[in-house]
């Protein structure tokens, strides 16, 4: 069943490729259709991120404060018991802003794996670890260095981390970390770029870190009120990513390092950057349509010109990602899958059991969900970006309108290039549908 | 003890048929082919490995006026493809699902034409091998025109034409061959036969007259046309029937009286034949190359596979002959998984075109395990050492290269060539990514899977340890050997142990 959204008849129909979806992004729905079944799968994903997702922060802000540039970060992924406390800024009762239920400290669920993993044995740690039997941070870093290395995306966070004000900063943080290493400051002297290089990644853990931070509160949200009867169709869920993202859209984003009990401050507060421009766009692009080709069983030739020569055209992100032999091949996004698997809403798992090979290939179906998922998430970004910098969909003004148009067409153009075969590759033509599992 | 073999099969048909519904008549089946299988295995046990005549031989008088006696035996020739046949068609049953289309029928068709092949095999009368020949002809042919595909009952026209066209050549050859063996009445006992010296002009008109009966059914090109119209158009088990033992009844007539009872028109022919079967090598590999549909390039290479045995049989020194028998059973055993997998593929992807086929590899939504089966059947039809088509190849190779280098040198080419469509076919089908709109087939249960592994663990087994494919037919071998270098007044060749390096 499809919910149908009532659409203002001023324009005449788009004549784009997608003009369906156009209509629906115009009508204050999302890319994906509006289906029950879309809604408690995007639901239920949201869910089964959040959960690995609480670690996901919480282990990013420990690596960017903490371990730094540790030259063995060894134990990175061991969170201390003080990360596992820390409390999120936006759930809980000492919350800064409390708009989510949910509580501050690390989610239950969560502690229970933690504790005895997927094995349901309390075995020593660095077993559980080896044995990949916890939550993989491997996939958070690879969307930190996704954002690290498309560099240019808009914000004033990247000329800043190019600043000498920043090196600054970075030279009394390295000169104190290493203050008792003397083959590490010497290494500094003669290659200090290389150390700038390391401070930049740190800052950019951070700032995916504070991204997360406020992402898992609002999935658990999401999950709660689903779960409650609240969400009417996937518009609604999606209204609601959306006036999230303005709510905490000026959330400080920052860079600080406990250096021996001392803070140092990379990126400081004061600096004035927030959240919506330096971390969500950002990650949005990155990681949700650039990312880079993964080495798995899909092979590019760079030199047969598969792999684009302008990093704006890389479109390896979730939402072009083809999830069958992703899904089957130890990379990255597979072991998101694999996080999310363990914490699964049993409504998802009896219904993916319905469908394909049902427990033997749950993995890729929860990896087509979480793609409509995150379809939706984008969705949210350019309505915001719509809210942001256009007019609202209800504008009497056919002109207003007119642009609110050419705005929806030119998102949606970047799943039509036929360069490098993106039309090919995005999967939005897929998730209209609900026969691709 | 070789007349059970036949009767068993016989009457497992006829209780299939009463029962009242395809499960019951698939326990049946399984219940004789497995008593079969038993026997098959005592018999095995019990042959004189070293002796290379007749053994377990029974004769029973039957029509004295025409000279047609019940008389059966078995040798190193015949011993292995009984054992191929009783395997074969055990897996066959094994995988059958008793709930399709007309069970029953097809099962007890299924069990008739196991022991028309037995009854073939074992025939040491050459009209009673006729008639088993031709008897096992019309549960096939119903095999084909009932259960196969779209285009079944043209190729099982077509299958029926050739082959009777077949029987009649083989009937005329042998009624011709029992008149001029007269003394004074003509006798059709297949050891008589081998003793008759016939004029050359006469062996070469019967031989040439026996070799397009046997050739169409081998198949030999050009006498091939049959063959992939009726294999692409049976249903798998049909097909690994074929492929895995029909064709084998062809190649087993040349081997068994083609090359004996005319010695002289043999060796005057057999650089003709060796060429022709280094051509029809070269021919199924280059079609093979062509194909776009994988049963049919399985079809076409089963063609150049059994023009091996042809070159093999031309050779006719003992170390050649042994390579034509091993030759049989390992592409029989090849071909039938071949088909086998093609046949998983077909049914759970629902097509056969390569263009179409991709990523069947992929472990969680792809065929992981009918890919690497794939892969492996592919390697051995390559002849890659470690599995049993390598055996067969190099012995084959051995025993034909010092006296007919070239189409030798061609069949080495054609087994280069195999590897070439294999890759093909592999890299189209196993490897490169799933189709997200297409790739939702149904799992392959483990079931389904084990006909497939136990041609596999037989495949890798005899490739490892080759003596014990190989040493049945040694002995037979050289007593064949010795019959026609007699019968033709040649030097003697004599199998020495150390001529087969990989034993």
């Amino acid at each position: 069943m499809t919910t149908t959204l009532e659409r203002k008849t001023i324009l005449p129909p788009s004549q784009h490729e997608f003009a369906e979806v156009i209509h629906r992004l115009e009508a204050g729905g999302a890319m994906l259709p509006d289906t029950p079944e879309n809604l408690m799968q995007i639901i239920g994903l949201y869910k089964a991120y959040a959960v690995p997702m609480d670690f996901y922060w919480r282990d990013l802000l420990y690596i960017a404060e903490r371990v730094f540039l540790d030259p063995v970060p060894a134990f990175k992924y061991f969170l201390p018991q003080e990360y596992l406390e820390l409390e999120n800024h936006y759930a809980g009762d000492n919350a800064d802003l409390r708009i989510w239920r949910g509580y501050a400290t690390a989610h239950k669920e969560l502690l229970e794996f933690m504790d005895k993993g997927e094995l349901k044995a309390k075995l020593p740690k660095l077993f559980h670890h080896l044995w990949h039997d916890r939550i993989n941070m491997e996939f958070a870093e690879e969307c930190m260095r996704a954002m690290l290395w498309h560099r240019n995306m808009g914000g004033l966070l990247e000329p800043y981390m190019d600043s000498e004000e920043y090196k600054q900063n970075c030279d009394r943080a390295i000169k104190a970390y290493f203050q008792y290493n003397p083959i590490m400051l010497g290494l500094y002297k003669l290659f200090p770029e290389m150390f700038y290089e390391q401070c930049r990644q740190a800052t950019m853990t951070s700032v995916l870190g504070l991204f997360w931070e406020i992402m898992a509160p609002v999935f658990f949200e999401m999950s709660d009120i689903y779960d409650e009867g609240g969400f009417k169709g996937v518009p609604d869920a999606m209204n609601f990513l959306v006036n999230g993202i303005f709510a905490i859209a000026g959330r400080p984003i920052y860079h600080r390092v406990n250096i021996r009990g001392e803070w140092y401050d990379l990126v400081p507060k004061s600096k004035g950057f927030t959240w919506l421009y330096e971390a969500a766009f950002p990650y949005v692009e990155a990681v949700f349509y650039r990312t880079a080709p993964f080495r798995g069983t899909k092979s590019y030739n760079a030199q047969a010109k598969q792999v684009p020569a302008d990093q704006n055209d890389f479109h390896f992100g979730v939402l072009y990602a083809d999830k069958f032999p992703v899904g089957s091949a130890g990379i990255p996004p597979t072991l998101l899958h694999q996080d999310m698997f363990h914490f699964l809403p049993p409504y998802l798992v009896e219904y993916y059991q319905k469908f394909c090979r049902g427990k033997d290939d749950m993995l890729i179906q929860l990896a087509i969900s979480f793609q409509r998922s995150m379809y939706c998430v984008t969705s949210a970004v350019i309505q915001a970006g719509r809210a942001a910098f256009l007019y609202p969909l209800d504008d009497p003004n056919p002109e207003h309108l007119k642009a609110n148009r050419a705005y929806f067409e030119g998102q949606l153009n970047r799943f039509c290039r036929r360069e490098y075969g993106m039309n090919e590759a995005a999967r939005l033509r897929f998730i209209q549908t609900q026969d691709y599992r | 003890m070789l007349s059970l073999l036949i009767l068993i099969p016989i009457l497992g048909a006829t209780i299939t048929m009463l029962v009242s519904n395809g499960t019951i008549a698939k326990r049946v089946s399984l219940l004789c082919l497995s008593v079969v299988v038993i026997l098959t295995l005592y018999i095995a046990r019990e042959f004189t490995i070293t002796d290379g005549h007749f053994q377990f031989s029974e004769t029973y008088q039957w029509i004295n006026l025409i000279g047609l006696d019940y008389s059966l035996g078995i040798d190193g020739i015949s011993l292995p493809l009984i054992g191929l046949n009783m395997l074969i068609c055990w897996l066959i049953v094994f995988a059958y699902d008793a709930n399709s289309h007309r069970a029953r029928s097809f099962l007890a068709l299924l069990l008739l034409a196991n022991a028309g092949l037995t009854g073939a095999f074992a025939s040491t009368n050459v009209l009673l091998f006729t008639i088993f020949y031709e008897l096992e002809l019309i549960p096939i042919y119903l095999l084909i025109a009932i259960w196969g595909s779209v285009k079944r009952e043209y190729a099982a026209t077509k299958f029926l034409i050739f082959t009777a066209v077949s029987g009649i050549l083989i009937l005329v050859g042998f009624l011709a061959v029992g008149w001029f063996a007269a003394n004074p009445n003509p006798t059709f006992n297949y050891e008589s036969l081998l003793h008759t010296n016939f004029p050359v002009a006469v062996q070469t008109i019967l031989l040439l007259i026996l070799l397009v009966g046997f050739g169409i059914k081998t198949p030999l090109v050009p006498l091939h046309t049959w063959l992939p119209d009726t294999y692409v158009e049976s249903s798998t088990s049909t097909a690994m029937l074929l492929g895995g033992l029909l064709a084998k009844l062809g190649a087993y007539g040349l081997l068994r009286f083609c090359m004996p009872l005319f010695p002289d028109a043999w060796h005057t022919l057999a650089p003709f034949l060796a060429l022709w079967g280094g051509l029809g090598i070269l021919y199924g590999a280059f079609t093979a190359i062509a194909q776009k549909d994988i049963k049919r390039m399985v079809a076409y290479s089963s063609i150049g596979h059994m023009s091996y045995i042809l070159l093999a049989i031309a050779a006719d020194n003992p170390l050649s002959l042994v390579g034509a028998v091993s030759q049989m059973v390992s592409h029989g055993l090849i071909l039938a998984l071949l088909f086998y997998l093609v046949g998983i593929v077909e049914a759970k992807v629902g097509t056969r075109e390569i263009d179409i086929l991709n990523g069947l590899m992929n472990p969680i939504r792809g065929l992981p395990t009918t890919s690497a089966l794939l892969i492996l059947s592919g390697m051995a039809s390559a002849g890659i050492p470690g599995l049993v088509g390598f055996v067969a190849e190099f012995i084959t190779f051995q025993g034909s290269y010092t006296q007919f280098p070239v189409p030798t040198i061609m069949a080495i080419a054609g087994t280069g060539l195999t590897a070439v469509y294999f890759v093909i076919l592999l890299n189209r089908t196993c490897f490169g990514k799933l189709d997200n709109r297409t790739a939702y087939y149904p799992k392959v249960s483990g079931v389904e899977q084990i006909p497939a592994l136990v041609l596999t663990a037989l495949i890798i087994w005899l490739g490892v340890q080759p003596s014990h494919l190989i040493s049945w037919s040694e002995a037979t071998a050289q007593v064949y050997s010795q019959y026609t270098v007699a019968n033709a007044g040649l030097m003697p060749i004599r199998l020495d142990s150390s001529q087969i390096a990989i034993k």
